[in-house]
């Protein structure tokens, strides 16, 4: 049951994925950017989940030390791994945009330099986690360092107000507009996005299901 | 007004905005390849890993049944 609804859910992604890629090729250039700036259509939504993801690791961090459930733990790392990679493509895209816009690939602003530190750091997470074989042991480090990562998440967040930087204002709350059916496509987009994330991490957190029935069979064959 | 901008334009002017544009568009085509080529990958690793998770399971399954009839 649970099997059919991730397939659900991931075709359901896949189809309004591929509804927004004809409507945004479609849509004119825009006047002062050109082409390029349609790349905000996978940027930004690719930036919202991934730190959405480093929300829920924030939350199911500090659930696992207070309760010390695994589940928890299996929660954080799946969307920390799922956050990342979205977190990657963020950062790809923008040096994309950042080449024909401001004619190079990387400036180390606040924002990008914070965006980068946070996904260091959560890959830093994840290779703690390798480091560590008991269990126990892992899942706190981890969450400690889960939470302290996610100091740099409203760094990343805010930079743009805080300090005066290359990356832009933001569209939504940094006085920018939007047409109103680039709006509407925009929602959809995001919420493809955020699908495809949920999927990914349901997919991931099975694994960590795996992973424990691996751990508790291999005990069992060490008791025997 | 774009067109219009253009009428008033030289033919140099016309060629490098053409470019421009081309340029644009190629780098547009590159960065949505690249979101789609991340969300790929990376879903090539996790069925890759669920895969090595189910073989994993399913050796220490039958490593199990077999002990305790040798």
């Amino acid at each position: 049951m649970r099997d059919k609804i991730l397939y659900v859910l991931g075709a359901a992604a896949l189809i309004l994925l591929a509804r927004d890629m004809v409507l945004i090729t479609g849509f004119p250039p825009e006047i002062n950017q050109g082409a390029i700036f349609k790349i905000i259509f996978f940027h930004v939504p690719m930036a919202i989940t991934a730190l959405t993801c480093a929300m829920v690791a924030f939350v199911a961090s500090i659930l696992f030390l207070i309760t010390k459930k695994f589940q928890y733990d299996a929660l954080a790392v799946a969307v920390t791994e799922v956050g990342l990679a979205f977190l990657a493509g963020n950062l790809i895209t923008g040096s994309i945009w950042g080449r024909v816009a401001w004619g190079m690939w990387w400036a180390w602003d606040a924002r990008l330099t914070s965006a980068l530190v946070c996904w260091l750091l959560y890959a830093g997470y994840l290779m703690l986690r390798n480091a560590i074989e008991e269990p126990t042991q892992r899942a706190t480090f981890a969450a400690v360092f889960s939470i302290f990562a996610f100091i740099d998440v409203p760094i990343v967040i805010f930079s743009i107000k805080w300090w005066r930087t290359q990356h832009p204002q933001p569209v939504f709350w940094g006085g920018g507009s939007f047409p109103p059916d680039w709006k509407a496509v925009f929602g959809w987009q995001m919420l493809a996005i955020m699908l495809v994330g949920v999927v990914l991490t349901a997919v991931r957190l099975r694994q960590e299901q795996f992973q424990r029935e691996i751990d508790s069979l291999r005990r069992m064959a060490h008791a025997l | 007004m774009y067109a219009l901008m253009l009428l008033q334009a030289s033919a140099d002017d016309v060629v490098r905005e053409m470019e421009r544009l081309q340029r644009n568009f190629t780098f547009l085509n590159c960065g949505l390849w690249v979101a789609w080529l991340v969300l790929v990958v990376y879903v090539l690793m996790i069925v890759s890993r669920e895969r090595k998770l189910k073989r994993e399971i399913a050796g220490l399954k039958a490593m199990l049944e077999d002990k305790p009839r040798g």
